[in-house]
């Protein structure tokens, strides 16, 4: 049991098996857009592209928290609510102009973040299964919000945002720019710093970790409470986005968020996933609806093909997974790890 | 597998609790309203929690032996058109339509463990992605909500019998009976065995991937009911899925004392939670609530009840672990 | 059961309790009117929820009723079972945005036998004892994909942005639309999404099939307009589109200005305005009160059709003297201005449709002879025939097909 934890703790020189997850998954986005180009040569162009990317940022971001969450075994289900309260904050509190945004902005951030404790503490004292909490929580908070609001839209966001969200710097859209920091910053948060590794080992091993004495309580606190906040600063880009805010504006994001984690290759029950692979996940689930927006096809087959790529994604990560644990000797593969440590399921 | 019980008592179940709850919460809606103790009233409250308890008694199934299920709405979609397109072109519309339903959602259910148990797919994306996949067909048949049901349905399945017993009632009595009789059979009882540790249900000699796959296909089957179920209450079919429908399954069976790690629990706590969400928002109604509290007083009282739950299941476990230095260490369902 | 938890069960009774008391005390004069909402938290609904509740505390009707406001939520067993609680607690009338218009039949049909008046606003149901108002049958989606051929001379690309699948509106409009647009061969429909009555997501969508599609000339959407206009002025400014849609007031105010104008844009602003809600209201409490006795279940609500030479500017905080829009932070961008309808209710103002409070001074008029619907099967009416030409538009003239 010792064994995993050190491995988690120290880093790894071995090539982890999700860095592959990873790359394969957004191979299967190139792919997919490439096929899609020979059936439609006006697709895939630089334009679009970027416009793809850009979208995806919202994705990219809110589905760094419930990565993180997922890490630990647990999941968020507000995140949907949070990201429209973010929006509808910036918006009430900037009302069209850039003054107030010095402190409207860590206003709104704290507000989600505070949402996202409530959720921590929720699940880590009153033992509350985090499926439960995070749902009761964001609905309650819908509620506050349609009371306070009224339902009605905001006002108009502060134009720094809007032009955040807009501009171009050396030709690259300042959107994309973002998602390339917000990678670097998130994979290395997670993967690098011990608190990260803490919760690898936590999603590990829930028993292992108590032995240890890992401050587990405490860290599943600040992981929900890290969700709430990219949540907001999704909400906030989205509101900068599309230049104002509804109280329903988050809500599109939800399943997409646990959809990007999940294909990118975490594991839903704790312990394994890297931000690369969530990431990938967000890029390929943007590209595919593109795609299947461009096929022209009626809804009923657009859910009936994204169910379909869903399942047949995981699929492949499995058997890749199979291959790689007998190749690579250094992280025990998935097989031998169930039925060793006690069961860790607490969604 | 029966052990001899004579002179040891039986650990409270979770479920009992949740009952409890149900009664309380039952008690102060008749206080606001006391047309809730008529016939009508309370075939009104049974018919209005069936198709949630049918599809909460399914879930439970999946989550005692430790995994998840997103899948019912999709399943609960696909079967409601179908009831609302089929039974009234096919003579004996009513029973043909039911055993079309039971097998499709069978067979979905049995897709599903087959991607759990024997492919090894992550259950809570796995079924995400049958759930979305479902919705698709389920517009494929029905563009928009419409259809008719057969009046067989509509009118008898909601109505009462030998002028006392709703229907609805009836039906959750006949799953009740079973649930009884159903987990103490061999798959039952190794559904258990599996959601508790499934190495050593393994090691024991129980096929833990058929168990699951079995597990999956019945609840499958129960959720395609409950899509027949939803055909009688509403007389048409819906091909949209409500989200909110989907957390209420999921909240249901926690609120009824089955954790949703697997191993602990059973159908009928779930039924109970289902009654206890449904008879919530009558007594948010009754009492008066105004209309800002009441997304604010679902979640908190989702919570209140899992608190509930949890309380009760320490207890129980704390009884369960008395008990069992009396008789060796022997599990006993819930 | 031990101490803590009897506590903690007394403890949650107690707050259940505690604060409102007895709601539904029993006073004869009052008559009890209920609003029931399902979908909750989105513009139009709060715009259309608030001027229902501001002409229910408008004299005199504030005096007559008995008004509260129940929000279901989305699953529809949850509407069937608040409409039973408001048969319990003797509702006399009851309006209601329904989920389906088939599901509710059998609880709608209930209420009605027991003498309660049932009105639906916008959204409809098929219960021919429930009263329909909404303008689902003004044929929005012929008109506007009519405006849209003509504006286009026949000939040119096209977005479809669709709403909520699995709706009967969508399902009405969409049918109508495509089958104007198959009429002209020059008219080319280059991508469809499901923007689902989302800003955002229009804007999302829209951004990427302009990157796929340069040369798109214009975009046919319910709503969400306000959104697949900005992808188009943020990603191709010097040239804009023919677009027919909401009535956001961003969006008139884009459609007004020359300058946008001079770019290519023409906008047709249509699309169901939350003040069907209070106009409902109004009409069934004028059978409620016997006031008027229709003859027709199904009542027409006139469509918003404001084209960019009909866009007026506002002074004041209500549309007086034909003006149709307010200036620029005055009001939020996606602010409907269909919420408010100086012909129907001229006792609503700018604040009584962003808060739900009575406008000062005001009182409620009566109202002209309504307009019956046509009949839509399975939307309005059961065993009914939709008449013949229910795909065609009626308040735009076809240009002829180009040969």
């Amino acid at each position: 049991m010792n064994d995993i934890l050190t491995r988690s703790l120290v880093s790894s020189r071995t090539f982890k098996p999700e860095t592959l997850t990873a790359l394969l998954v957004l191979l299967g986005a190139v792919l997919m857009m490439l096929a899609m180009k020979v059936l439609n040569p006006g697709f895939g162009s630089v334009q679009q592209i970027a416009a793809i990317l850009t979208t995806s940022i919202f994705l990219v971001v809110a589905a760094y928290g419930q990565g993180l969450v997922i890490l630990l075994g647990g999941i968020d289900l507000s995140i949907g609510v949070v990201m429209s309260i973010a929006g509808m904050m910036i918006a009430g509190l900037t009302n069209g102009s850039n003054e107030a945004l010095t402190w409207a902005l860590p206003v709104t951030l704290i507000s989600c973040t505070a949402i996202g404790l409530l959720n921590g503490l929720g699940i880590a004292f009153l033992k509350i299964p985090p499926f439960i909490m995070t749902l009761a929580n964001g609905t309650a908070f819908f509620g506050v919000a349609l009371g306070v609001t009224a339902g009605s839209s905001q006002r108009t966001v502060a134009p720094a945002l809007q032009v955040l969200m807009s501009a171009q710097i050396g030709g690259i859209p300042v959107p994309i720019g973002l998602i390339g920091c917000f990678l670097v910053a998130g994979s290395l948060l997670q993967s690098r710093t011990t608190e990260g590794r803490k919760l690898y080992a936590i999603g590990s091993s829930l028993a292992a970790a108590r032995v240890v004495g890992l401050p587990i309580e405490a860290l599943t606190i600040a992981a929900y409470g890290v969700s709430g906040l990219c949540a907001g600063i999704a909400g906030l880009l989205l509101a900068g986005y599309s230049s104002s805010a509804t109280l329903d504006m988050g809500d599109p994001f939800l399943m997409p968020t646990i959809a990007a984690v999940v294909i990118g290759g975490a594991c839903v029950t704790g312990g394994r996933g890297l931000y690369f692979g969530t990431f990938a996940g967000a890029i390929f689930l943007s590209a595919l609806s593109t795609i299947i927006t461009v096929l022209s096809l009626s809804q009923g087959w657009r859910n009936i093909i994204q169910g379909g790529i869903i399942i047949i994604a995981l699929i492949l990560q499995t058997k890749q997974w199979y291959l790689l644990s007998i190749v690579n000797r250094q992280l025990p593969g998935k097989q031998s790890l169930d039925g060793v440590l006690p069961q860790n399921s607490e969604v | 597998m029966s052990q001899s019980t004579r002179g040891q008592r039986r650990p409270i179940p979770s479920s009992a609790f949740a009952a409890l709850l149900y009664g309380i919460m039952f008690a102060i809606y008749l206080l606001y309203s006391p047309s809730a103790i008529s016939l009508a009233g309370i075939t009104d409250l049974l018919n209005n929690t069936i198709v949630l308890a049918i599809a909460a008694a399914g879930l439970t199934l999946v989550i005692l032996t430790a995994e998840l299920d997103l899948s019912s709405v999709g399943v609960i979609a696909v079967t409601n058109v179908i009831v609302a397109t089929v039974s009234t072109k096919v003579p004996g519309g009513a029973f043909i339509t039911l055993i079309l339903v039971c097998l499709i959602g069978l067979l979905v259910g049995l897709i599903n463990g087959w991607l759990v148990a024997f492919l090894g797919l992550q259950s809570l994306a796995a079924t995400l992605g049958t759930m979305i996949a479902c919705q698709g067909v389920a517009l494929l048949i029905l563009e928009a909500p419409g259809g008719e049901v057969a009046a067989f349905i509509m009118n008898r399945l909601t109505d009462t019998v030998f002028g006392f017993m709703p229907v609805a009632g009836l039906i959750l009595l006949l799953a009740v009976a079973g649930w009884l009789l159903f987990r103490r059979s061999r798959l039952g009882i190794a559904i258990y065995a599996v959601g508790t540790d499934a190495l050593a249900a393994r090691l024991s000699g129980l096929n833990v991937k058929a168990t699951k796959w079995l597990a999956f296909g019945l609840a499958g089957m129960a959720y395609g009911l409950a899509g027949y179920m939803l055909g009688a209450q509403t007389g048409t079919g819906d091909p949209r899925i409500s989200n909110s429908f989907l957390l209420y399954v999921f909240a249901a069976v926690a609120i009824g004392g089955t954790p949703l790690g697997g191993g602990r629990g059973g159908v009928i706590g779930s039924v109970v939670g289902a009654g206890i969400l449904t008879v919530m928002q009558k007594l948010l109604f009754a009492v008066g609530v105004a209309e800002f509290y009441t997304n604010i007083f679902n979640g908190v009282i989702m919570i209140v009840a899992i608190l509930f739950g949890n309380l009760s299941a320490i207890l129980s476990l704390r009884q369960k672990a008395t008990m069992s230095q009396h008789r060796g260490g022997q599990l006993v369902p819930n | 059961m031990t101490t803590f938890q009897w506590l903690v069960t007394v403890a949650a009774v107690c707050t259940l309790i505690a604060p409102e008391g007895r709601l539904y005390a029993q006073n004869e004069q009052k008559y009890k009117v209920f609003l029931d909402m399902s979908y909750s938290g989105n513009t139009w609904q709060a715009a259309a929820a608030n001027g229902i509740k501001a002409l229910a505390a408008t004299p005199p009707y504030d005096k007559m009723i008995e008004f509260k406001t129940i929000i279901s939520g989305t699953d529809v067993q949850r509407q069937i079972s608040d409409i039973q609680s408001m048969i319990a607690a003797g509702a006399k009338a009851i309006i209601l945005y329904p989920l389906s218009p088939t599901a509710l039949n059998r609880v709608i049909h209930q209420a009605c036998s027991k003498g309660i008046v049932v009105f639906t606003y916008d959204s409809t149901v098929t219960e021919p004892l429930a009263y329909n108002v909404s303008n689902i049958t003004a044929r929005y989606g012929a008109n506007t994909a009519q405006w849209m051929v003509n504006k286009l001379g026949g000939k040119g690309e096209i977005i479809f942005n669709h709403g909520v699948a699995g709706t009967a509106v969508t399902k009405t409009y969409d049918e109508q639309a495509y089958a104007i647009f198959k009429k002209y061969p020059g008219i080319k429909i280059v991508g469809d999404f499901y923007g689902n009555w989302n800003d955002a997501t229009s804007q999302e969508e829209v951004s990427k099939i302009l990157a796929a599609h340069p040369n798109v000339d214009g975009i046919w959407t319910v709503d969400g307009t306000y959104g697949s206009l900005q992808a188009v002025v943020q990603n191709r400014p010097n040239r804009l589109v023919v677009i027919a849609g909401q009535s956001n007031n961003g969006y008139r105010l884009m459609m007004a200005d020359p300058a946008l104008q001079a770019k290519g844009l023409q906008g047709i602003s249509s699309s169901a305005g939350p003040a069907v809600g209070g106009y409902a209201f109004k009409v069934m409490m004028e059978v409620l009160l016997s006031k008027k006795k229709l003859t027709n279940h199904n009542v027409e609500y006139p469509l918003p059709w404001v084209e960019a030479k009909d866009i007026k500017m506002c002074s004041g905080d209500r549309f007086e003297g034909g003006c149709n829009v307010f200036p620029e932070g005055k009001v939020p961008p996606l602010f409907l201005d269909t919420a408010l309808d100086p012909k129907f209710l001229p006792e609503l103002s700018l604040d009584a449709v962003q808060t739900g409070n009575p406008a000062a001074g005001a009182m409620v008029q009566p109202l002209p002879d309504p307009k019956y619907a046509d009949n839509l099967p399975g939307i309005n009416c059961q065993e009914c025939k939709a008449p013949a030409d229910a795909l065609e538009p009626n308040l735009v003239s076809p240009i002829p097909v180009a040969k």
